[in-house]
């Protein structure tokens, strides 16, 4: 059977497809599939509930990078405060 | 035993985001919170021969950071002080209340919020050490900075597939090792 056309999908294109929908990037269909996967796979249930708690802790942490230029500054002091030691 | 090395190069890589997410719920700037860690960094390069290798080089960079986020609190409360005393405080209206109400309050969020956020932050960039600089790398940008995926693989010169499956490697591990606590 021809796998794109096919409603059931594995386990790793249900997980694909799940770590997709974090990022809202999953299409209807890739959705409606990975629904119809999960019914059958307890193993991607857990692993499609720990994902969604995943992506609320990481909301809820409200994490911050630093930008380039900002490390860009602290890499410049460090290297003249190396070179004045 | 001496175990834990120092290398002032590769700070700003391995620590920065760490140190900074410390420092931004504490002073809650950016700007300051930069500064902050400038000063943080020149004190450890300054004082790296005191670094006995007890502790990592991430600890005892937090424990400088900590001392300067408390002289930053210090300066910033002397001046308040000052400020007090020039104002009148004893008016109609308001008659001998001390008006150390009206300086600004630094923490707009309950304490508890606080201490909460900054747990859980620090709990997933712990457990963001356990990814490889590539794969840490990848899913900042793409988690916590919201870059698209056509950006991130042009940069880093991989196809989708690749950064779909570091996305879902980098996703179970942070899963498993929050899994305990958070979960």
């Amino acid at each position: 059977m021809d796998k794109k056309k096919s409603l059931l999908i594995d386990c790793s294109d249900a997980a694909k497809c799940c770590d997709k929908k974090q990022y809202n990037e999953a299409s209807v269909t890739e959705k409606l599939k990975m629904l119809l996967h999960l019914i059958y796979c307890k193993k991607c249930r857990k692993y499609s509930s720990h994902n969604n708690r995943l992506t609320e802790l990481i909301n809820q942490s409200k994490l911050q990078t630093c930008t380039e230029n900002e490390k860009k500054i602290w890499k410049e002091k460090i290297e003249k405060e190396i070179t004045n030691i | 035993m001496s175990t834990n090395k120092i290398d002032p190069n590769k700070w700003v890589d391995k620590y920065s985001d760490y140190l900074f997410n410390f420092t931004i719920v504490r002073v809650n700037d950016r700007e300051i919170a930069h500064d902050l860690i400038s000063e943080t960094f020149l004190a450890g390069l300054k004082s790296m021969k005191n670094f006995k290798g007890e502790a990592t080089e991430r600890t005892w960079l937090i424990s400088i950071l900590k001392r300067k986020i408390i002289d930053h609190y210090r300066k910033s409360n002397s001046k308040k002080g000052r400020a007090e005393v020039k104002i009148q405080y004893n008016d109609d209206s308001n008659e001998g209340d001390w008006l150390e109400e009206n300086a600004p309050d630094r923490f707009d969020k309950t304490a508890e919020d606080i201490m909460e956020n900054e747990e859980l932050g620090i709990a997933i960039l712990n457990c963001m050490e356990h990814l490889n600089e590539k794969q840490a790398k990848i899913f900042k940008m793409k988690t916590i900075d919201g870059f698209d995926t056509e950006a991130i693989c042009n940069e880093f010169n991989i196809t989708p597939s690749n950064l779909w499956v570091i996305i879902h490697r980098a996703r179970t591990s942070l899963a498993q090792c929050l899994e305990k606590n958070w979960f």
